[in-house]
């Protein structure tokens, strides 16, 4: 699904250059669930906005979904994010003044479904979070989670082939983090794809595969028990792509 | 289709979402717009050509005859007397016409009120009306060149008789009974290329037109501008002295035409100087419309410098509103950068922006032609010699709107392509 060789980020000004991801190779099988941790600045973000196709790499190679990335040009790029790619933001990034139905809409605008297409899948998706009777409310009248289950909506409406979640639980408490969580795990048993960023190590040790990120490289690579269990069943400490 | 009504939606709630914001933006243009509008109507109407179809076939004739030798660059647009009748003789041209301009009171015979009109006179020759192209409502041109019979323009048509074919009625004029010959429909000349000068370019046609030679019998020589050597009594007077005050124009259709009157008009002044008199070098001149307008200076410097300073006040409104804009897609990128995330393109940012600037002209020209039409009317009330010179026609109408769209698009897209070309991954957390 996702296939990530020697990849290097560098961000240049001036007077400095920082590697934000260095050698950084990663492979993701269709199905699976990945959390991405590391401390702050340790590049797990750049990674998902590089997985993403938000933000371009300097070198090393990245194939999504059979599609080599290096070279497209920045429509093909963007027919990528539209059909292959579902983005869970930390802060949601929905519409202030759009309802419900306009924020998961927009997406499939850009795809150029018809208007029947697009309402099957829109009420298909905010079925599945649990929010189907509340299409017409604005994100203001919902909960932060609540509001985060849209923005999963608005990411799954579109059928991608990956779900890309960058803290998806972290301006959440810990209630509606759970019911954010849970609603991931379900997805996944469903068979969806999903990379997600987090700080929090419960977390990362509750999704089936845990990569830990630092300095721009993986340092730790864990395959932990199905998800939902935390108890890790196997360790692979220390590789480094 | 279905995306544009999408990006429309969109623009819609953007404005209404931030009325203010575009409130300022779209007056900042729409004055912008509308003063560079009003400066063009004045100029349009300034250098409009009156005579369209022909204005590079009719002339003004000028002969340097000053009665003395002192060089002097500029010419005499007037001739004496016997100078005019001899060009009226000329049967090189399609047509001739000699006039010169004065004033009458005017009432109609047997009227019960003794109230008099004061009335424009040209006094000229059958010759300017095909000329001129002057549309006549009623009848024709007078008969004879001492014929009591006068052609009256629509204006004094209605003041005098509330309009309608007042052909065989008689009209006073100073006190002197003549008959009406022909009716004038509304007729307007801009600029009045006959007479351009003495702050006339402008001026309403005249309210009533008579035989050259009928106003000289008559003695009308209110406002006459003349210019002589010699005593004069009366305007009657004139015939046969060194007194200046008759204008000639000709129409001459071809290039054989013109040699031909240029002939006539050297072996005119050689005569003249065998007779002692052009003392100055052979100086004769036939302008066109266009070039006689040009050098009467008809298109105000002025209002070219103004028109300079209106451009360059659209281009700080233009550059105001982008600014303004980069400031808004600055606040609004996020949303920018959230469309790109989901799948939009480049293209499709663009064309949202696009659509959204076209609304923008479509206030902006509204807002605009309101401007337009009372900066208008503010010049023309501050400078009155431009009265009755402009107005905003269709053609400007479009022209602003043109202008108003044209405006919003530009000051909208240096915003749009920042906007276009915004690193994703720094909007979106």
């Amino acid at each position: 699904m996702l296939k990530m060789n020697n990849i290097s980020r560098i961000y240049r000004s001036d007077t400095i250059q920082t590697h934000a991801l260095r050698d950084f190779s990663l492979e993701v099988k269709s199905g699976e669930f990945v959390a991405v941790t590391g401390p702050s600045g340790s590049g797990k973000s750049t990674f998902l906005n590089v997985a993403g196709l938000l933000d371009g790499f300097d070198q090393g190679s990245y194939e999504l979904d059979g599609v080599n990335i290096k070279g497209l040009n920045d429509d093909q790029l963007s027919r990528l994010r539209n059909e292959k790619i579902g983005f869970i933001f930390q802060n949601y990034n929905l519409i202030p003044d759009f309802n419900l139905f306009d924020n998961i809409d927009m997406p499939l605008r850009y795809r150029g479904f018809d208007a029947k297409e697009r309402k099957r899948r829109i009420t298909n998706a905010l079925e599945q979070v649990g929010l189907a009777s509340r299409a017409n409310y604005l994100p203001s009248q919902l909960s932060g989670g609540q509001q985060q289950r849209v923005a999963i909506a608005r990411a799954l409406a579109g059928e991608p082939k990956i779900l890309l979640a960058d803290e998806p639980t972290g301006n959440l408490d810990s209630l509606m983090a759970r019911q954010v969580m849970e609603l991931l795990y379900k997805l996944n048993e469903q068979g969806s794809t999903i990379i997600m960023v987090t700080h929090d190590p419960d977390q990362a040790r509750a999704v089936g595969r845990n990569v830990q990120v630092i300095d721009g490289q993986i340092t730790d690579h864990s395959i932990y028990a199905p998800v939902g269990n935390n108890a890790p069943i196997e360790v692979n400490a220390g590789i480094s792509a | 289709m279905e995306m544009f009504n999408y990006y429309l939606k969109l623009s819609l709630r953007n404005l209404s979402r931030n009325r203010l914001f575009f409130s300022l933006m779209i007056t900042t243009l729409a004055v912008g717009v509308g003063v560079f509008l009003a400066n063009i109507a004045i100029i349009k109407s300034m250098s409009a050509d009156p005579l369209p179809h022909k204005s590079d076939k009719v002339f003004n004739i000028s002969l340097n005859i000053w009665p003395n030798a002192n060089p002097s660059p500029e010419l005499l647009p007037i001739m004496r007397y016997d100078d005019a009748m001899h060009i009226l003789k000329n049967e090189v041209a399609t047509h001739t016409m000699v006039h010169y301009q004065t004033q009458v009171y005017t009432r109609e015979v047997g009227a019960a009120s003794v109230t008099s009109y004061q009335a424009k006179v040209r006094a000229t020759t059958p010759g300017f009306f095909p000329l001129t192209s002057a549309p006549f409502a009623y009848g024709g041109v007078w008969q004879g060149d001492h014929a009591k019979q006068v052609v009256i323009g629509d204006s004094l048509n209605q003041q005098i008789f509330g309009g309608g074919n007042s052909v065989g009625k008689l009209i006073e004029v100073d006190g002197k009974p003549l008959e009406i010959v022909g009716v004038l429909k509304p007729w307007h000349l801009k600029p009045l290329f006959y007479h351009p000068g003495h702050r006339q370019a402008f001026s309403a046609t005249d309210d009533l037109f008579a035989p050259i030679e009928t106003a000289l019998d008559n003695e009308w020589a209110i406002n006459v501008q003349s210019l002589s050597t010699e005593r004069i009594n009366s305007v009657s007077d004139n015939r046969g002295k060194n007194a200046f005050f008759i204008h000639a124009f000709v129409q001459l259709d071809s290039q054989a035409q013109i040699n031909e009157m240029k002939n006539y008009l050297e072996n005119y002044s050689q005569m003249r100087k065998d007779g002692g008199d052009f003392l100055r070098e052979t100086d004769n001149r036939l302008l066109d419309v266009n070039q006689w307008l040009e050098l009467n200076k008809v298109v105000d410097k002025q209002m070219l410098a103004f028109g300079l300073a209106t451009s360059l006040f659209l281009a700080v409104c233009i550059f105001n509103a982008s600014s303004l804009l980069l400031a808004r897609y600055h606040s609004a990128r996020f949303e920018t950068g959230l469309r790109r995330a989901v799948g939009a393109r480049i293209s499709d940012i663009f064309y949202q922006g696009l659509v959204e600037s076209t609304l923008v002209g479509i206030f902006c020209a509204i807002l605009a032609l309101v401007f337009g039409w009372l900066f208008l009317q503010l010049s023309l009330s501050l400078f009155p010699k431009l009265e009755n010179t402009s107005d905003i026609d269709g053609s400007l109408i479009a022209i602003g709107i043109a202008i108003a769209l044209a405006t919003s698009f530009i000051s909208m897209i240096y915003p749009l392509l920042k906007a276009c070309h915004a690193q994703l991954s720094t909007t979106l957390k």
